[in-house]
């Protein structure tokens, strides 16, 4: 396959998942987690970059390593989850610009960094491109077996405790797999953008559907409309697909505001 | 099934649902604790009221008992479970209405998902059965809100809310009902309403755990806890 069809299915792919994570992240009020997971992805892609090992698994290591600590963490200081995570963001962003300027080769400028910080086309190999696709059937699999149980969860977590639910499993089980998703993510549209991806359709899809299911749906069917545009338009112009992404994404926001505005 | 027998078991020939023994609870980051030294039992379908003014640690105490708090001293059991350790299993014996239950205009949940909910907890994996939505119905049906089964639960009115969070606590058939002032939105046919469906409930042996600042008339509790600044100022038998 070329190319661009690789680049295409990924993005479509990596967008839907990112679509439905944002929805379900920002019903459980949990963004801030995610933030730090997200940059402990990061984080640990440049940690790959400077010690010569495979980014990808340095990137998802970090990553499930952050969504396990946190709660922990802050079971044994009686410091806010969020907190907890807001530190580990800045330790993370510091140690991200320690481990790019190690990196071999001249910093910043080397198409290796720049794949991480702003996402590359040329991440989307075939193994990139299997990974994504299990981590797709996956993800679906499991939402579709313990659909129940996050709805409870989602609505009220506190009752769904209350009720005998282990609630924290759950919530784990999402945080890792929402790890793996940006970390692959990461690769396309780059750490500083993925975030974007993640709320960018979560907020359309809350302006087109008033069912959680809806709402969940419309998000991925966002994420991967952005993802196709945003490689089109990378590839006609030139430009670096994350920021094409993220700039695709932005567009059906302000026209999802536009059209309810309308109506 | 499983937990009902371990729950016979692990009783000793008492029949108390509910233990304490010097119970304290602190929030973090407070060094003055929320509740202090709390020691008292509930039997088998006892009906007791938890009154006292604001800020005395009623809903503190649920949340303990129930393993919501983690408390910082003492011991707590709950139909034979030591709470918190095996706090999940002693909970889906348990129904619970919070206190904060008011939800905004923009949530998507319809009530009848809401109060399905509350089977789904006690089901493998949250499935339902086609007999489930059935107990739904009558739920909803009891609580005289049939027709408001498909509406979204942020359209409510807050007792219309009120009434689906109780719907939910009831359609799980609990052994102990923790009721965090239920009667708060309510209008007054409701009350009383509620409070005839508390004596029933009483007459068929349920634990009822009821926290109310300003209760109707109430003709069948059996103990009132009246709690001052985290502590248990007295005790009054009915």
């Amino acid at each position: 396959m070329s190319l661009i069809i690789y680049a295409i299915l990924a993005s479509a792919i990596s967008g839907s998942l990112c679509g439905v994570s944002g929805t379900l992240i920002s019903r459980l009020r949990i963004s801030t987690l995610v933030f730090a997971i997200a940059h402990g992805a990061l984080c640990g892609a440049a940690l790959g970059l400077a010690i010569g090992a495979d980014t990808l698994i340095t990137a998802i290591s970090i990553a499930i390593l952050t969504a396990m600590i946190i709660g922990p963490i802050s079971d044994a200081t009686g410091i806010p989850s969020s907190t907890i995570a807001m530190v580990l963001f800045s330790i993370y962003n510091a140690l991200t610009f320690i481990f790019i300027l190690l990196s071999p080769g001249p910093a910043l400028a080397a198409e290796k960094v720049g794949g991480i910080l702003w996402g590359s086309v040329l991440a989307v190999t075939n193994r990139f491109l299997t990974l994504l696709i299990a981590t797709l059937f996956l993800y679906v699999l499991i939402l579709r077996i313990l659909w129940r149980r996050f709805q409870s969860i989602l609505f009220d977590r506190e009752l769904a405790e209350s009720e005998g639910v282990n609630t924290k499993l759950y919530v784990y089980l999402l945080i890792i797999l929402v790890g793996v998703i940006i970390t692959l993510s990461l690769k396309i549209v780059g750490g500083f953008l993925v975030f974007s991806l993640l709320y960018i359709p979560a907020a359309c899809s809350m302006r087109i559907s008033d069912h959680l299911t809806g709402r969940i749906t419309s998000s991925a069917i966002i994420g991967s409309l952005s993802g196709i545009s945003g490689v089109l338009v990378s590839f006609y112009l030139n430009l670096p697909i994350g920021a094409c992404i993220v700039i695709a994404a932005s567009i059906i926001f302000v026209i999802s505001i536009l059209i309810a505005y309308i109506k | 099934m499983g937990a009902q027998n371990r729950y016979r078991g692990n009783f000793q020939g008492t029949d108390s649902i509910i233990e304490l023994y010097g119970v304290s609870t602190v929030y973090a980051g407070e060094k003055r604790p929320a509740i202090k030294d709390i020691t008292f039992s509930i039997e088998k379908g006892e009906y007791v009221l938890i009154s006292g003014p604001n800020g005395a640690g009623k809903t503190t105490l649920l949340e303990t008992i129930l393993g919501l708090l983690k408390p910082r001293s003492g011991k707590i059991k709950l139909l034979g479970y030591e709470i918190p350790r095996r706090a999940l299993e002693a909970r889906k014996l348990c129904s619970y209405v919070p206190q904060d239950f008011i939800r905004s205009p923009d949530e998507v949940f319809k009530a009848k998902e809401v109060v399905a909910m509350g089977i789904a907890s006690n089901r493998p994996l949250g499935k339902l059965r086609r007999d489930d939505w059935r107990r739904v119905e009558e739920a909803l049906e009891l609580l005289g809100i049939s027709d408001l089964a498909e509406r979204p639960i942020g359209k409510l009115s807050g007792g219309q809310q009120q009434k689906v969070f109780i719907a939910r606590a009831l359609v799980r058939d609990p052994r102990v009902l923790f009721l965090d002032e239920p009667f708060s939105a309510l209008d007054s046919k409701s009350r009383i309403f509620l409070s005839d469906l508390l004596e029933e409930l009483h007459e068929e042996d349920k634990t009822i755990l009821l926290v109310a600042h300003a209760p109707p008339e109430l003709k069948s509790i059996d103990r009132e806890i009246y709690m001052v600044e985290g502590r248990i100022e007295k005790v009054i038998v009915h």
